[in-house]
């Protein structure tokens, strides 16, 4: 069975299909990250908290996602992160 | 050969640069990872994070605080048994803290954990057992239960650096250096508790023992330097 994804794995893949997809939109992202509902919204709502991405509203009133200087610094320091972690066996 | 005379006569400025060392690497460890956890929040790193905060804190209070310079002006020497419940106290936070950092996946369902870093259900934990361990040493008039605690903790921290080491060591270099940090942190802990209990704190080996410390708080120094490097 495939192993669960991490949170800093998930959180990245959201981060990066915004920053590949330039104005996506909720319900793309929402498939492009491969979560359950409930699981997107949680994910959603932190990286809003935490300043990673904002959710815009185009003039045809649409809904879409950016990515903030805070989530592009995290996609920057994802690796460091990530050797980090897996270095330390934390 | 090494004459330790030359240390051991002045053995509280020894232990005074000694500490201002460790402090120093853990204050540097402590900003890195601090960086590194407000970024991603990831409950690992917190505790790892956590763990020098305490080694730092422990240190301060002990060789530097707790200086014979320092301490006759701050509490006196009647009150020095304070000094050393603190030291005790922020020892085993770190060791509980460092512990953690290596387990918290087996507890926890959630990575997401607490809002704050020292203020939650599984900190007070902490700090009850390390508040009782630090207490009953103090009554007691002895190191050993400190020293019993480190040793287990520190004897599960080597088995699963071990096998961390094992499972990933090819692909992760740093996981062989960790597990030599918590077999020489193990070490030290045991030769403590037989210089508490048989050796009279033997000056020549109780100098080894602070040379050990200075040599894994380096490894992970240089781990925290490396890995956090761009």
């Amino acid at each position: 069975m495939a192993r669960k994804r991490e949170r800093l794995k998930v959180i990245q893949d959201i981060l990066n299909a915004i920053r590949n997809n330039r104005n996506i939109k909720p319900t793309r992202l929402l498939y492009a990250s491969n979560l359950s509902p409930q699981m997107f919204k949680d994910y959603v709502d932190e990286l809003l908290n935490k300043d990673f991405v904002s959710l815009e509203t185009d003039d045809k009133g649409k809904k879409f996602f950016i990515l903030k200087t805070r989530g592009n610094d995290f996609l920057e320091e994802y690796r460091v992160i990530e050797n980090f972690v897996e270095n330390f066996g934390l | 050969m090494f004459d330790y005379s030359l240390i051991s006569g002045n053995m509280e400025l020894f232990k005074f640069i000694y500490s201002f060392i460790v402090v120093f690497i853990c204050a540097v460890i402590v900003l890195k990872t601090h960086k590194l956890f407000k970024l991603s929040l990831h409950q690992g790193i917190r505790y790892f994070r956590n763990a020098f905060f305490f080694f730092g804190i422990a240190f301060l209070f002990r060789y530097v605080l707790g200086s014979r310079w320092i301490s006759q002006f701050i509490i006196g020497s009647e009150n020095y048994f304070i000094i050393i419940i603190l030291f005790e106290f922020f020892l085993i936070m770190a060791g509980f803290s460092l512990f953690y950092s290596l387990v918290w996946k087996r507890f926890e369902k959630s990575d997401k954990g607490s809002l704050s870093s020292l203020f939650n259900f599984k900190m007070l934990v902490f700090y009850v057992m390390s508040l009782l361990i630090a207490m009953l040493d103090s009554l007691w008039d002895t190191y050993l239960f400190m020293f019993l605690v480190q040793i287990i903790l520190f004897l599960i921290a080597s088995i699963i650096s071990y096998r961390n080491y094992k499972m990933k060591g090819d692909k992760h270099r740093f996981l062989k250096f960790y597990f030599i940090a918590m077999l020489l942190s193990l070490t030290a802990w045991i030769l403590n508790a037989i210089l508490a209990n048989y050796l009279s704190w033997n000056k020549g080996i109780l100098l080894n023992v602070y040379l050990i410390n200075i040599v894994v708080f380096v490894l992970f120094l240089y781990g925290v330097v490396k890995l956090t490097r761009k």
